[in-house]
């Protein structure tokens, strides 16, 4: 049998119940949408944060303590809770006063409960220097940034996330008022504006930002770094500014053998590259809890088309009767399956496009507005593949059952 | 020519075995207008079956117009049917709601026949039946008379060598079995062969011979006007 005629049989078999076809390829329908509709939400936030961290500058590289085992995407040794010293106020020294190095600041970070009158939250703060924030390119909303006085003075003041500021005073103005931070007062003098994912995915905008000296002394007791955060001369290539960093660290840890480093750079190419590789895998992850609605929707073709068969049998034992073979059959009832998948298929992606489409809107409106609308390719030809295939191994059992059909017995069923 | 010998067909049920047909033997002719006759479980059903290579014999030997049958795989048997074999069924068996037009085609679409020289044939068959203008109805709006007609000319576009007609007026008026009976006794004179199953005996005169089977074996086997005065006169 021809393909053409075998697609003209099979069209003409579904718009003879157009309801079943229809009801039949629902499932599918729901199931590609859904698929769609993840991947471009997913794929929407991946580019917001890659966009939040791209935003921060180009020319910025990162040094935390301890090496990295094995690839660049393995977590440092600090991810693990364990504490290394190494970075020291000398690093910081030395950093600046190498030309291929514009700026540098020192970071030590710590977990306590903040307290603002009855709100009580748990909250991330940063010990930062005035230059962290030109690093990072914070920008102030309400009242100002931490500076070198804050710092030399060991003045208890504190900058606010915008998420932390809103979970502390609601609706009330948090500038000039105090809170509480591990039984120390701290007067808020600013508020950042909102800022989404920092470098290493952290959550800025929960983040309360103090004095360092501060946080070392009179918070955490140390005089090391968690971080250094390093603006290269443009002057200078990425991969220079690398190297110098390396060789001053090497050389004021008394560090001979590379393979015994004790710190790790890392670019904002790097971060770029772990928080995409992140992004991914909770792209294919939500994915494929869609991917469940498509297997139950392939169930449901290949049960129906089990139902079809079993009303078609006068009509297999014509066929056979008349000249069509074993293959014939399987041809035209697997056509139908492929025809009810890719048409449902097709419905999915125009309907997971649309509803990503007013997810969009809703989210830049109300909620995010950098949020950009995207819809990739790979996610339609995959759905289109998917569906396909879906057709193809869900209507090969009934397809059989119906070819296997002996036309004596096929014409006389009742 | 179709040569049948010692052609056996058992089945099995429930752990016992039955035979529809006991080692039967016999030769058509091409231009033949056979009517195999019998009671109800004599077999004629089985043989047609067995005949038009819809079923396998359990033993024996079947050749159509040279082709054995045992030596054929079921997709060889199913290319024969397609371009040797006319069938008309009892119940029609047409598809019910696609046209006259689809329903002759149906032969066709299994067939290495061009697109363009088969909506020729499709037409010159709706056309020898008459229906003509009943080429875009639906096949479930016809009569019964007109629904038999478009399964003759399914039956003929294919330009078979044999059409097998299984009870074909059985489910007819007499007005229009008489009907369809002409167009069938018209194409044997046209030179196909006609085997046609029946229990009326009314329809059996149409033919020239008549295979009587009883229990599975041929009973009589000869003219259809020898046997049909000496079995049925006065009936």
């Amino acid at each position: 049998m021809k393909v053409s005629d075998s697609l003209k049989t099979a069209l003409t078999g579904l718009k003879h119940a157009k309801t079943r076809a229809i009801l039949t390829m629902l499932g599918i329908v729901i199931g590609i949408a859904s698929v769609i509709l993840l991947m471009s939400i997913g794929t929407s936030a991946q580019k917001l944060i890659i966009s939040q961290v791209e935003d921060i500058g180009s020319n910025l590289v990162f040094v935390i303590p301890g090496a990295t085992q094995g690839s660049k995407f393995s977590p440092p040794a600090s991810a693990f809770g364990i504490i290394i010293k190494t970075l020291k106020e000398r690093d910081l020294e030395s950093f600046r006063k190498d030309p291929s190095i514009e700026k540098v600041a020192g970071e030590v970070h710590g977990q306590a409960r903040a307290v603002y009158g009855n709100n009580d939250i748990s909250a991330t703060y940063n010990g930062v220097t005035g230059e962290y924030f030109e690093i990072i390119n914070l920008k102030v909303k309400k009242g100002r940034l931490l500076n070198h006085r804050d710092n030399e003075t060991m003045t208890k003041v504190a900058v606010l996330g915008s998420e932390s500021a809103k979970k502390l005073f609601g609706e009330k103005e948090p500038v000039g008022k105090n809170i509480r931070l591990k039984n120390h007062s701290f007067k808020v003098v600013g508020v950042l504006a909102k800022e989404g994912t920092g470098v290493f995915g952290a959550d800025l905008d929960n983040t309360i930002f103090i004095p360092i000296l501060v946080a070392q002394k009179q918070l955490l007791g140390v005089n090391h770094y968690g971080a250094i955060f390093i603006q290269g001369n443009n002057n200078y290539s990425i991969e220079f500014i690398k190297s110098r960093i390396t060789s001053i660290l090497r050389q004021n840890h008394n560090i001979t053998n590379p393979d015994k480093d004790d710190f790790e750079i890392r670019t904002q190419e790097d971060v770029l590259a772990i928080l995409g590789n992140i992004t991914s895998i909770l792209k294919i992850f939500l994915a494929s809890i869609a991917a469940i609605s498509l297997v139950v929707g392939g169930i449901g073709i290949m049960n129906i088309m089990l139902v079809s068969v079993i009303e078609r049998t006068r009509e297999i034992g014509l066929r056979k009767a008349v000249g069509a073979t074993n293959a014939d059959i399987m041809q035209q009832f697997l056509t139908e399956a492929i025809i009810l998948t890719s048409i449902g298929g097709l419905v999915g992606i125009i309907g997971g496009a649309g509803f990503s489409f007013l997810i969009y809107l809703g989210i830049s409106k109300f909620a995010v507005s950098d949020w950009t609308f995207a819809l990739p390719l790979s996610s339609i030809l995959l759905a289109l593949g998917v569906s396909t295939t879906i057709g193809l191994v869900f209507g090969i059992y009934p397809a059989r059952q119906a070819s296997k059909k002996n036309p004596v017995e096929a014409l006389r069923y009742e | 020519m179709i040569l049948v010998e010692k052609i056996s067909r058992n089945y099995e049920n429930d752990g016992s075995e039955t035979q529809a047909l006991k080692e039967v033997t016999f030769k058509i002719n091409s231009g033949e207008f056979v009517a195999i006759m019998g009671p109800s479980g004599s077999g004629k059903s089985t043989l047609l079956h067995i005949l038009s290579f819809m079923d396998r014999a359990s033993t024996g030997s079947y050749s159509f117009f040279g082709k054995k049958m045992e030596d054929m795989n079921d997709t060889e048997l199913a290319n024969v049917r397609n371009k040797e074999m006319g069938f008309v069924f009892q119940a029609f068996n047409l598809l019910g709601r696609s046209t006259v037009y689809q329903n002759v085609e149906l032969p066709l679409l299994y067939s290495t026949i061009l697109p363009s020289e088969r909506k020729k044939l499709v037409e010159k068959a709706i056309n020898d039946v008459g229906l003509t203008e009943k080429t875009n109805v639906e096949a479930s709006r016809l009569s019964g008379g007109q629904k038999q007609r478009v399964a003759i000319a399914r039956a003929l576009v294919n330009n078979p060598n044999v059409i097998f007609a299984d009870e074909p007026t059985g489910n007819l008026d007499s007005h229009s079995g008489e009907n369809i009976m002409q167009i069938l006794k018209k194409l044997n004179e046209a030179g196909k062969t006609i085997i046609l199953v029946t229990h009326e005996t009314y329809t059996a005169q149409f033919a020239k011979r008549l295979i009587r089977l009883k229990d599975g074996e041929i009973e009589i086997d000869g003219e259809v006007k020898n046997i049909l005065s000496q079995t049925y006169e006065g009936k």
